[in-house]
């Protein structure tokens, strides 16, 4: 039985910390409906192109919060870089939307949803 | 993204990876290890410090890093076991520094080193006159063997004709106060037979002991916890406390 677990302790743990190191990767996808950040990207995209601003505004709120509770999950297997870039995007991605920006909203998004992509690669 | 939370569970990893290869990697002393050996000690643990605290980057490439030096310093070591040219090509082999009391000065030049450098090698074995060394070889963990001269070697039983019983090696009967019957059992020995001799040493309870070794010859080193020593003799420089 100990040798069992000699063996069998250290392989859990290595296991373990692998999980833990590529979980960015998998805990960034969505776990339930709400959590759909490309999702959410691609319905702003439209409402920018269609220049709606009262949801565009709405919609980056919801798309804020989701984000700060991705966070939490992906934090052990992401790079800090790509998530203070991604947060930077959305706070900028703000400031276009109020002031009706179409272009620079545009930007913003297109740039969140390429570090979204390199999240835990 | 909470910093701190990150770092201690990369920590955590970084830790028991360690860990755990260096456990699988063996048990060569810190004495043995060659150069090379130690520039890997050293990069690994860089790496490891890296995977730590270094929050720029994932955790995961840090950690193939690790495992990398860690599998290639374990497929060096297997190679070497198996093939005893690449082990010398690798690990560097002794070299006879002196021969029969004569220093090999081309010897030294070719390995870059300085007779002051052999010299004080020599005085850490306690040698501090040249006329004792009859062989003298830098091994390849850059320690130095020597050999002495006949008449400079100390006198052994052996030489004197006289017949000496091996003592062995103790094992421990008590430990902190903790009978190990396990090891009671290997010396063929039993609990009432141990109750007796601790009684001679004064000790009535098992508990009373710290520490109790038996060796091959039947000797017996008994320690307990309340010594009779009254004055306890002070080695250290300030009174403290510390």
């Amino acid at each position: 039985m100990r040798k069992f677990l000699i063996i069998t302790i250290p392989i859990v743990a290595l296991a373990l910390f692998v999980c833990i190191m590529l979980s960015g990767t998998f805990l960034k996808t969505s776990l339930e409906h709400k959590d759909d950040f490309p999702m959410k990207i691609e319905s702003l995209m439209e409402d920018i192109k269609n220049e709606d601003w009262d949801s565009i505004v709405t919609k980056i709120d919801e798309l804020e919060g989701m984000w700060n509770k991705i966070i939490h999950r992906i934090q052990f297997g992401s790079e800090r870089e790509e998530i203070n870039d991604l947060s930077k995007n959305i706070a900028r991605l703000r400031g276009a939307a109020q002031a009706k920006d179409r272009t620079s909203s545009l930007v913003e998004l297109s740039e969140a949803y390429h570090h979204w992509k390199n999240i835990g690669k | 993204m909470n910093e701190g939370l990150v770092v201690l569970v990369r920590g955590i990893i970084g830790f028991f990876t360690l860990l755990i290869l260096a456990r699988i990697l063996g048990k060569e002393q810190i004495s043995q290890l060659t150069f090379f050996d130690y520039i890997t000690g050293i990069t690994v643990g860089s790496i490891a410090s890296e995977l730590t605290v270094d929050l720029s980057s994932r955790a995961w490439p840090h950690w193939v890093g690790l495992i990398t030096w860690m599998a290639l310093t374990y497929l060096v070591r297997v190679i070497t076991l198996k093939w005893r040219y690449l082990a010398k090509v690798l690990e560097g082999e002794p070299t006879i520094v002196i021969m029969k009391g004569k220093i090999m000065d081309d010897v030294l030049k070719k390995m870059n080193f300085r007779i002051s450098d052999v010299l004080e090698l020599l005085r850490n074995k306690d040698i501090f006159d040249l006329n004792e060394v009859e062989y003298a070889i830098l091994e390849s963990n850059g320690e130095l063997s020597v050999l002495k001269k006949a008449e400079y070697l100390p006198l052994t039983p052996k030489d004197m004709n006289i017949k000496v019983t091996s003592s062995g090696i103790s094992t421990e009967l008590i430990y902190d106060g903790v009978l190990i019957e396990e090891n009671l059992r290997q010396m063929n020995k039993d609990k009432k037979w141990l109750m007796g001799e601790l009684k001679k040493h004064g000790i009535k309870d098992v508990s009373e002991a710290f520490l109790v070794t038996l060796n091959d010859a039947g000797s017996l080193y008994v320690d307990k916890y309340q010594d009779k020593t009254k004055k306890v003799k002070d080695i250290g420089d300030y009174k403290g406390p510390f």
